[in-house]
């Protein structure tokens, strides 16, 4: 049964619809440019094939969220740390300022509540945060904001290669 | 439950937030959303909804790697390339 209310954009018709074209046009240009195959390319391929999907997956939905904003901002610069090595000026900022954060606010997590933490520093948050890119400074309501949205994108994304799979065994 | 909100009007997040936002995250988990009571507790939820990602995350990575088996298998001239060429148009 699908939720009466479905805001367009996260609408799963035209999201599976949208992640579909935007993976098949990444696995296409994938597939021009391979070379001749054997098990070790297979490896590669395989890695290439799941950046595929996290990056058709960010591309659809843009800079709208910090999941997305994380990962395309991740591919850009995979490429500049693989030639320069220099993108740890950037990140090392990034992982200082969520540490001082959790620093500050690890007092309020002591207190064993049934509700998330506000700050979100407590438990199973931590290991959210880590599982999820870009969430790594919010505050509860955008992880769980971020969570949720990350979730239904990935089951779509994790659906259209089922289908795509589906697909091409059967033919 | 009563929420509690700053009187300063600061943008303090209530607890009644934290509860709807929990309670959409539960609806969208495999798990959890065929309860009947909406509300399971909010360190279950996060614990399924860790879990979630986690295998979502792994089977990213299992499709991958059939994906890609199963891509090298088609080359450009066959019915399953021109199919996938329409798919895209």
């Amino acid at each position: 049964m699908s939720p009466p209310q479905q805001p367009s954009s996260t609408n799963p018709n035209s999201l599976k619809i949208r992640l579909t074209h935007r993976f098949l046009h990444n696995l296409n240009n994938l597939n021009k440019k391979r070379s001749n195959l054997d098990n070790t390319q297979i490896h590669r391929r395989s890695h290439r094939v799941k950046l595929a999907a996290y990056a058709s997956m960010a591309r659809v939905v843009g800079s709208r969220r910090a999941w997305s904003r994380a990962i395309l901002w991740k591919i850009r610069n995979r490429k500049v740390f693989t030639r320069n090595k220099r993108v740890d000026h950037k990140t090392t900022h990034h992982h200082h300022l969520a540490r001082s954060i959790k620093r500050r606010t690890t007092n309020h997590s002591n207190h064993k509540r049934e509700y998330v933490d506000p700050n979100g520093n407590s438990g199973q948050e931590v290991k959210l945060r880590k599982l999820v890119p870009g969430v790594e400074t919010m505050d509860a309501c955008g992880l769980l904001d971020e969570t949720a949205d990350y979730i239904k994108c990935l089951a779509t994304q994790v659906e259209v290669m089922r289908n795509l799979v589906d697909l091409y065994s059967t033919i | 439950m009563s929420s509690r909100r700053s009187g300063s009007g600061a943008s303090r997040i209530t607890d009644d937030q934290i509860i709807d936002l929990v309670s959409k995250l539960q609806q969208l988990l495999p798990e959890l959303r065929n309860r009947r009571s909406n509300k399971a507790s909010a360190s279950k939820v996060l614990q399924e909804t860790c879990n979630y990602v986690r295998s979502l995350h792994k089977e990213v990575d299992d499709l991958s790697d059939r994906l890609s088996r199963l891509l090298s298998t088609i080359d450009d001239d066959s019915p399953q390339a021109s199919i996938i060429r329409s798919l895209l148009n």
